[in-house]
């Protein structure tokens, strides 16, 4: 179902093709639309008066014509159900911040830089129309990092220096011209970017037939800039060109890798199997083969890592703007009190548990990570209850050491993971599913323990069962889809087993490696499970860390190598975490403090897990001979 | 042509190590002709120069010497003179590069010329036009009689077979096709063989020249052409000396342009002397 009230803050750069890229799924699927743009652009006004000459349905477009401090503003409105933000890094960042704990979603669309691989196998000639298209003209986004194999760097620096020669500079609506000017801050920019990297060291040329006054910037080809220089790391500037020689395909993928960004690029050469393969490996939303600024609304367009992980365009692009059936509006939680320095900083210190009564003495658990059961490196434990009031058993203290090599060892699993095909997922799913059955009755007493009547506990296991089958016959089912890389879940208190594994079994179909914190009140079933897991999965695939929910949550959170975040718990750790997302912008999913039903179908096992477990990436491979 | 083509020793690995993206090339192929229009009084000049890079060719199985006296006077008076005065350009010495008959018409085009005191070139095309499937004895021979006879410019097909057989020749103008095949010259072709000329001047520092024939009709197309050859080889091929357009209705097409630019109206074709 729809979404609801749509707010959408457009930087000073847009293109009117941007804004009608939101605006247009968002009236499609039946939300209505407040769209905050920059004062200089008449543009959206016109388009909101068009619209509100419709008839029957005024106010389903409404503009606001303001400055950018106007962003936050817009976005905490009650009533706001997702703010589809599109601009610049810092400015996204600063708003995750700002929105942390309100009720409107968050959908970033960040930066503009693309990239362009050049091999030897290229057409180069060809591939310089393709720099030309990418960073030289009105339709690029914005500048262009140029990676040119080293064999044929001569040639091709050769070809851009006379192609730039060729291209005019002009007023924008004049058709003979190649690019027109983008503002005087843009101008500014480039310029500073220009400067800072000849003092860095770098050759900068330039050329065109380019009008003398402001604000137009000639087309500009930076080179032999120090790949450690600060000038190397920040974001390229429209209209200039960055290039860098790489020697192998496997270091052209390391340098591309090498950046927080992941928005688009393409890759140019004649080998077939080459080009694939480089365009599967790079981390990006989408993928250029010997083409490059391909569009089509049909086909998702978005990014991965500090790009954002928005989309627009193909069905994604339509998925920004639903949300389950059923579910209610999204209400600001916000806790005004919530102070982001201290929130879980400091774990606090447990009394020791009374005499242990029972036949035997509880054995303490250890951390599940990297296949095996290991100590913590707190060398503590706490104690857990159950809903007696007697020692139910021992867990691990985890703390931001065990976090780091948690996800440390599923980074190690995860390209082998995501190699699997999709029967293999299945199999494996399929064989813990019989391990959960073998053990049924261990898990059904545990579970009475906690309070669970007998016949309810043995429903939660059977169900647990059907669900990791369920979701590894869809992994079969589905074929390959693109993996997250590795996901961290923090499991809600409640339904200790049955939330475990409906939160486990998507994101292992979708080929991600999971580091979880499972529930507080009750994570021994969460470590009986891991007992299994220990003999059949692949070390790393799952780690559980157990210990203060807040601390554990806090290190998952400002963890930079995590790509996405799944958060069941209080309000107030749902804040921090989407504070705490920030960081490397990773997609989060918090529950606000407020239930879900796992045990029905709809929230347990409905397609919005298996749609946030995985992400989309568009490869375009022009035909032709 | 002023200076021959030396050549240079074969090199295949120059040709074997080429890529060519095509969908790239039809991309920058549909760009040319859109991003570069040319209006009002430099769209005259730009047709006027573009006249002066005809080859006005007649290859018809009835040639006599009657058609071929009219084509050489229209080659001396391209444009027709009131037309010239009112762009004051009567006196510029506008006419086309040359002339491009049948080996058997060489002669009448030579006293045409001379009679019309015109000293543009003959070009003939020789060596079993258009299918070069004769012998070689025949082909050189067609060869040594159009040069008796006058012509100073040889337009040659290449023996296909040996082409497919991989033995090439050179030459100092390289040109699309004969202009008699079902696809003569289009832009994406004309792309590769300029972004080709381009190479071997860079290696060679040789300039060959470029010839595309046949197809080429309207107005609108050759000022496509003449940018194309701007865009990527630059001003210095924009001579006649290394460019050429074989054309036969072009140059009514660029006399109705002209006619429109400078009266305001469109004219008929019998409004403008056949050529």
């Amino acid at each position: 179902m729809r979404t609801g009230v749509i707010g959408l803050i457009l930087p000073s750069t847009f293109s009117f093709l941007e804004m009608m890229w939101r605006i247009c799924p968002a009236l499609a699927v039946g939300c209505t639309v407040v769209a905050l743009v920059p004062p200089a652009s008449p543009t959206p006004l016109l388009l909101a008066q068009l619209a509100g000459e419709l008839g029957p349905f005024p106010g389903i477009i409404n503009v606001i014509s303001g400055p950018a401090s106007l962003g936050p503003v817009l976005a905490s409105q009650p009533g706001v159900q997702k703010v589809a933000f599109c601009g610049a890094l810092e400015e996204g960042r600063a708003l995750r911040r700002a929105l942390a704990g309100e009720g409107a979603e968050l959908g970033l669309a960040l930066g503009a830089e693309a990239l362009l691989l050049l091999s030897d196998a290229a057409d180069v000639d060809s591939a310089v129309e393709g720099v030309v298209d990418a960073a030289w003209s009105d339709r690029s986004p914005g500048g262009l990092r140029l990676l040119v194999q080293e064999s044929v760097w001569e040639e091709a620096m050769r070809r851009l220096q006379a192609r730039m020669g060729r291209l005019r500079c002009g007023r924008g609506l004049d058709g003979a011209v190649d690019m027109g000017a983008r503002g005087a801050a843009a101008r500014d920019l480039a310029q500073r970017y220009v400067r800072e990297a000849q003092s860095q060291g770098a050759q900068v040329f330039q050329a065109g037939d380019v009008p003398l006054d402001s604000p137009f910037y000639p087309p500009t080809l930076v080179s032999d800039l120090p790949p450690a220089s600060p000038c190397a790391q920040a974001e390229v500037p429209w209209p200039v060109v960055v290039a860098s020689p790489f020697r192998t395909a496997k270091e052209a993928l390391a340098l591309a890798n090498g950046t927080p960004r992941g928005g688009s690029a393409s890759v140019w050469s004649e080998r077939l199997g080459q080009a694939l393969e480089l365009g599967y490996g790079l981390r990006v939303g989408t993928v250029w083969i010997n083409s490059h600024g391909l569009r089509d609304p049909a086909v998702p367009t978005g990014g991965c890592k500090e790009s954002g992980s928005s989309w627009h365009g193909g069905p994604d692009g339509l998925y920004e703007y639903l949300r389950p059936s059923g579910t209610p509006a999204r209400l600001s939680y916000l806790s005004k009190n919530l102070n982001y320095d201290s929130f879980g900083l400091v774990v606090p210190s447990a009394l020791p548990a009374g005499p242990e009564t029972g036949p035997t003495p509880a054995p303490p658990y250890g951390l599940f990570v990297g296949g095996r059961f290991q100590a913590p490196g707190a060398r503590s434990s706490r104690p857990i209850q159950d809903a007696f009031g007697n020692l139910h058993g021992y867990v691990a203290e985890g703390g931001a050491k065990d976090i780091r090599g948690a996800v440390e060892a599923a980074h190690q699993a995860a390209s082998s993971w995501a190699g699997q095909s999709p029967g293999a997922r299945r199999a494996l799913l399929w064989a813990l599913a019989a391990a959960l059955e073998r053990r049924e009755s261990a898990l059904a007493s545990r579970l009475e323990r906690q309070g669970v009547e007998l016949k309810a506990a043995k429903a939660e296991v059977e169900l647990s069962v059907r669900r990791l089958r369920a979701w590894g016959a869809q992994a079969q089912a589905q074929g390959q889809t693109l993996q997250l890389g590795v996901l961290a879940i923090v499991c809600p208190d409640e339904w200790p087993l049955l939330a475990f594994v409906s939160l486990l079994a998507p994101a292992l179909a979708h080929g991600n490696t999971v580091v979880m914190v499972p529930s507080g009140a009750c994570p021994l079933l969460a470590l009986e499970v891991c007992q299994d897991m220990a003999t059949l999965f692949p070390a790393g695939l799952v780690n559980v860390v157990t210990g203060d929910r807040d601390h554990l949550t806090r290190c998952l959170a400002l963890h930079q190598d995590i790509q996405a975040l799944w958060y069941f718990g209080s309000a107030q750790g749902s804040q921090f975490v989407e504070w705490a997302s920030a960081g490397n912008l990773k997609p989060v999913w918090v529950s606000r403090g407020l239930p879900r039903a796992w045990e029905q179908e709809a929230e347990g096992a409905g397609p919005e897990l298996g749609l946030r477990a995985a992400r989309t990436k568009a490869l375009w491979l022009p035909m032709g001979d | 042509m002023s200076t021959h083509n030396q050549g240079t020793e074969l090199d295949l690995s120059w040709i074997s190590k080429i890529q060519v993206n095509h969908p790239a090339v039809l991309r920058r192929a549909e760009q040319i002709q859109a991003r570069r229009p040319v209006k009002k009084e430099w769209q005259a000049a730009w047709l006027l120069k573009a006249v002066t890079f005809i080859d006005l060719t007649t290859l018809s199985g009835d040639d006599t010497s009657s058609n071929i006296q009219r084509l050489c006077y229209k080659a001396k008076y391209p444009i027709r003179e009131d037309l010239l005065k009112a762009l004051n350009m009567h006196d510029k010495g506008i006419t086309t590069a040359a002339v491009c008959v049948y080996p058997a018409r060489v002669c009448d085009a030579v006293k045409a010329l001379k009679a019309v005191g015109c000293n543009i070139p003959v070009a003939s095309v020789a060596t079993g036009f258009p299918a070069g499937q004769t012998h070689l004895k025949t082909r050189l021979e067609e060869i040594r009689l159009a040069v008796e006879d006058g012509a100073t410019e040889i337009d040659v097909v290449i023996n296909r077979t040996l082409v497919l057989t991989g033995q090439w020749e050179g030459s100092d103008f390289i040109k699309t096709s004969t202009g008699k095949e079902t696809v003569n010259a289009t832009f994406p072709v004309a792309i590769v063989m300029l972004r080709a000329i381009r190479d071997f001047f860079w290696k060679t520092g040789n300039k060959i020249g470029f010839k595309p024939a046949g197809g080429i009709r309207s107005a609108k197309d050759s000022l496509a052409w003449l940018s194309l050859v701007k865009e990527e080889l630059g001003d210095e091929w924009l001579k006649p000396e290394l460019f050429r357009i074989g054309a036969s209705t072009l140059l009514s097409d660029i006399e109705r342009q002209i006619y429109h630019h400078v009266t305001g109206r469109y004219a008929a074709y019998h409004d403008l002397p056949m050529s």
